[in-house]
Formats: structure tokens, C-alpha cells, sequence
């Protein structure tokens, strides 16, 4: 059945997968301030472009390919001229930490170096982590399942020896 | 750590997602209702509105060259002329720049969308390097043969002075401002400031790129 194109479909598909939303963001975004931002930002664009939806695609390709878009080639300077022409709602999604939750030291060191790899490169190891298949990476980024393959590995290779230098300290 | 304890650590950070995320549906919902426009048509009015000003500064250094022919003396008509052309150059970038806003679309693949994202904003160095071009010829428009035939020789030697210097001044920037020298601190003296730090975030981006589509 053909997707609807309306507001409540909008927020269903929001809904369903915040998640990809919050992971692109906050591997782009060290402060929370900016985070903030490119959130919004990101769901402006895919609200945006919620019309043009090619359902040929899985509906996490597109927001994928939206999502990293936006992230890649965001700079929080350019981005002022909404506080300027009108005011936009800021917080859509909210990250509740249980202050009783012990952190996972391991996961803020994987966030860390995936923070440190340059863009393409995160991008690719962020939908590597996400489990899809090299099919679907190749859709995303435009590039070959060898290509996918490849960086992949080298970039596994990368986090593998980012964490065994941090057991050697 | 291995790869399958890599993988786990990421099924962590799922779960704990889904039990901490949560979306605020009247802020999501409110943004669906306000007029905004993608941040890459954002650029747009700016942009054709540079290259109709260009336009028309381009037509008038045109009729002030034509209008002028046989009456100015060549000191006015040759630094007139390259200025028209470096600046139908300029107004050239601003419409390329106009022409790949208009194919962005941020849906589709990431190298390809990248690409003309980068190629545009780093294309403003170009505008740059244009506008250092120009530097000597504001120096040479005011001089005439009286100038040289009754002038101070020493007004003379400092006024050749300038211009020589710009020249050399204005051609070693156009050859050198180039991202390679990005490190160079003259380099950083000029672009710094955080409206160039997108320009040369591109630059840096268009490099990886280069090395995706070589190994593709």
C-alpha cells in the first residue's frame, strides 16, 4: 500500500525510526547545543522532501541519505537565518538518561572514535553498526559493494587498534 | 575488541535508545506547518541577486569601454577591460553556483550530493582569488602620459612601485590560494573567520571524495 504523504504518516515515519535521526546527529555533533539544531534541521529536510519519498527505496535508505546529507554538510554559522526569519520549534527529540543507569564506558569510547574518523568514513561505519547489508550502503552513499567492502574492513580494521592501543594504556 | 563485541556495544546503544528516546510530536508536528525553505535553496536569492548585479555592473564597464574607445587613454581602457573580464568570470562562478543549487537534492546518494555541496561552496575561493586579480589595476586607472612626460620622478618610481608590487602581489595569491597551502599561516590570516570555515570544510570534503570515486 502506497505510503500517505501527510502530516500524521510524517510523524509515524518520525516515530519509527528516531533513532536513526539521534545516531547520525550526535556522530556529527559533539555539543548538545548544535546537536539540537541539526536535528531540527534534519527533520526540516525530510519533511521537506517527505513528498518526493521514492518508495522503491526502504523508507531507512531515504532517511539515511537525508539524514547524513544534512550532517555532512552542515555548518551551525549557516544555519542562524532560522532564528532570524521565524521562530522553530527546538526540541523534537529528547535523550532521558536515567541518572541511576551506570555508563557504558566502552560505548562513550565507540562513540568517540566513530566521532574521530573523517565524514565518509563515519558515515560508512555508522550504517555498518546499523547492520545494514553492503547493498544497501552502496544505495546510500552511490558508491560499489567492492568500494563498500573495502572501506568496511579498513575502517573495522582503524576501531580494532583504536581499542586495543586504549587496553595497551 | 573484536568485530562482534563492536556490534554488541552498537546493540547497547539501540536499546538504550529505545528506552530513553523520545519524540516530541508538537514540536515535530509544528514544523510540518511552518514555510521553510532547504538550506541549500536558502542560498539561492543571494545568489541571483549577485549575478544580476554582476550583470549589470559588466554591462556598464562594457558601455564605458565601448562609449570610451579613441577618447580615454589606454592607462583607463586596458585596466577597464580585464576588469570586464575578470568580473564576466565572476558573474560565470555565481551562475555555475546557481546551476548546482539548483541540482542538489538531499535525498539522493551521499557522494554525489556531497560533491555538489562541496564543489559550491568551495567554489567561492575562485570569487577570491578573482577579486585579488583586480587589486593593481585600481592602481594604473588615473595615470596618464602627461603623468610620465611632467611628473615627479619620485612620485613616479613610487607610484611604478605600487603597482608592480600588487601585480606580483595579486598574481602570487591567484596561483597560490589553493588548498594545499590551507596550513600555510598567511594562508589562515586571510581565510580565517567562520565564514570561510564551510569553504574550507568543502575542500576537504571534495579530497575524500576524489578517494572514494578512485577506488570505485
Amino acid at each position: 500500500m502506497p505510503l500517505k504523504r501527510d502530516t500524521h504518516a510524517f510523524l509515524e515515519v518520525i516515530q519509527s525510526n528516531k533513532g536513526i535521526i539521534y545516531k547520525v546527529a550526535n556522530s556529527y555533533c559533539k555539543d548538545e547545543e548544535n546537536r539540537k539544531d541539526l536535528i531540527q534541521e534534519i527533520v526540516i529536510q525530510l519533511w521537506l522532501s517527505f513528498s518526493r519519498y521514492n518508495e522503491e527505496y526502504k523508507i531507512t535508505t531515504w532517511m539515511y541519505r537525508i539524514a547524513l546529507n544534512v550532517s555532512i554538510s552542515y555548518y551551525r554559522k549557516e544555519h542562524r537565518r532560522h532564528d532570524i526569519n521565524q521562530p522553530l520549534p527546538e526540541g523534537i527529540l529528547y535523550f532521558n538518561e536515567d541518572q541511576n543507569e551506570t555508563r557504558n564506558a566502552d560505548l562513550d569510547q565507540l562513540n568517540v572514535f566513530i566521532k574521530e574518523l573523517r565524514e565518509i568514513d563515519r558515515a560508512i561505519m555508522i550504517l555498518y553498526l546499523e547492520e545494514n547489508s553492503q547493498q544497501e550502503i552502496a544505495d546510500i552513499l552511490g558508491i560499489t559493494i567492492t568500494n563498500v567492502s573495502t572501506k568496511v574492513s579498513r575502517i573495522k580494521e582503524q576501531l580494532r587498534e583504536k581499542f586495543s592501543n586504549l587496553n595497551k594504556l | 575488541m573484536d568485530e562482534s563485541q563492536i556490534l554488541d556495544l552498537w546493540k547497547s546503544y539501540d536499546k538504550k535508545l529505545e528506552q530513553n528516546l523520545l519524540l516530541n510530536r508538537k514540536n515535530a508536528e509544528d514544523i510540518t506547518r511552518i514555510k521553510v525553505k532547504s538550506f541549500v535553496s536558502s542560498m539561492k536569492p543571494l545568489k541571483i541577486f549577485t549575478v544580476v548585479a554582476g550583470i549589470v555592473w559588466v554591462f556598464f564597464l562594457g558601455a564605458l569601454i565601448i562609449a570610451l574607445v579613441g577618447k580615454a587613454t589606454p592607462f583607463f581602457l586596458i585596466p577597464t577591460g580585464i576588469l570586464f573580464i575578470l568580473n564576466v568570470l565572476a558573474v560565470g562562478i555565481y551562475f555555475y553556483q546557481l546551476i548546482l543549487i539548483h541540482l542538489v537534492s538531499i535525498d539522493e546518494p551521499i557522494l554525489a550530493t556531497q560533491k555538489k555541496i562541496a564543489s559550491l561552496r568551495s567554489s567561492t575561493i575562485w570569487i577570491a582569488r578573482i577579486l585579488f586579480l583586480q587589486l593593481p589595476l585600481w592602481t594604473v586607472f588615473y595615470w596618464s602620459v602627461g603623468m610620465f612626460k611632467n611628473g615627479s620622478i619620485v612620485l613616479i618610481i613610487l607610484q611604478l612601485t605600487i603597482t608592480i608590487a600588487l601585480t606580483l602581489l595579486a598574481l602570487w595569491l591567484f596561483i597560490n590560494i589553493k588548498y594545499e597551502n590551507r596550513d600555510k599561516k598567511w594562508f589562515n590570516f586571510i581565510f580565517s573567520g567562520y565564514e570561510w570555515s564551510p569553504v574550507m570544510k568543502s575542500m576537504e570534503l571534495l579530497n575524500q571524495i576524489e578517494e572514494y570515486s578512485h577506488q570505485s
